[in-house]
């Protein structure tokens, strides 16, 4: 049985998408608290306002000592306008919240899963999938040059800078 | 910021064991999930039947499942422990009163609030 050590870090980490987020809590690197994805049917600003009330809900419900995000100021990344403004607004609700914020570079996250081999988004998906058993049933098919990213790539996406959250300091 | 447990773990214990609600709820004998998504969202405490049933089913001790309930009754426990101890401090001392002043360190080892000179239930002896 794994119990919580008092030092380790709750961390949540989210990975916006077109949809919405993604989402993840991680208690230490070994405990899953929760993950899922949550949607937002509206444009622009409006998609950003409810994806926003969500967040906020998530922070209510679990208290983070870290809030995790991605590092979209970085060359190599290819967010779109609008997701990044999404984070920097995520990144002002956690200082208002005074809740730290790590940003993580989709770089960083495949460095730190290359060790294990896995350098494709699919492959690092497999390995999260392989440290948390529970999430084996929700990987998503391996994806084709003409198919959509699926919702559920955004969960494991949100694993990944969790799981990094809770290594780095 | 510091760090304080959830007030119950009992969906990521479902989820680890790959269960719905809806089964967890047939298991504690319950009629669907709400009741079950109620417990997990802390908007209604469990009765102690219930709660020995959560343990049963996911194999973990109460006290882990709702973490957070217990800490905070530990905490209060210690606090009062400490009042106690006081108030025992005051009494004639006797075999009786210092067997209590024994349980009640066991109780305050190691808390914050029974480790002020004030609080603290050494002092009884």
């Amino acid at each position: 049985m794994i119990q919580r050590r008092q030092n380790e870090r709750r961390v949540l980490a989210i990975d916006p998408s077109t949809r919405g987020f993604g989402f993840a809590v991680l208690e230490g690197s070994l405990r899953l608290i929760d993950r899922g994805t949550r949607s937002a049917r509206a444009k622009e600003e409006n998609k950003n306002r409810q994806c926003l009330e969500k967040v906020e809900e998530l922070i209510d419900i679990y208290a983070p000592d870290v809030v995790a995000l991605e590092k979209c100021d970085v060359r190599s990344s290819r967010r779109c306008a609008r997701v990044r403004r999404l984070i920097e607004a995520i990144v002002m609700l956690a200082a208002e919240r005074k809740i730290r914020v790590r940003r993580i570079s989709r770089r960083q996250v495949q460095a730190a899963f290359a060790e294990s081999g896995a350098s494709t988004q699919h492959e690092i998906a497999a390995v999260i999938a392989r440290r948390f058993p529970e999430l084996a049933p929700h990987l998503p098919p391996v994806r084709k040059a003409w198919m959509a990213e699926h919702h559920a790539e955004r969960v494991f996406g949100a694993v990944g800078m969790a799981f990094l959250s809770t290594k780095r300091d | 910021m510091p760090s304080y447990p959830l007030s119950n773990y009992l969906k990521m214990h479902r989820r680890r064991s790959g269960f719905f609600q809806d089964e967890v709820s047939f298991l504690l004998g319950a009629e669907g999930g709400a009741e079950v998504c109620r417990h997990e969202r802390c908007r209604r405490v469990p009765t102690l039947e219930t709660a020995l049933a959560y343990e049963a089913i996911f194999g973990v001790p109460v006290r882990e499942l709702f973490a957070g309930v217990y800490r905070k009754a530990e905490k209060e426990v210690k606090r009062r422990a400490g009042r106690l101890a006081r108030r025992l401090h005051r009494a004639n001392p006797s075999r009786l009163t210092e067997r209590k002043a024994e349980a009640l360190r066991a109780i305050c080892f190691g808390s914050p609030d029974c480790s002020t000179p004030n609080h603290d239930p050494a002092q009884t002896k």
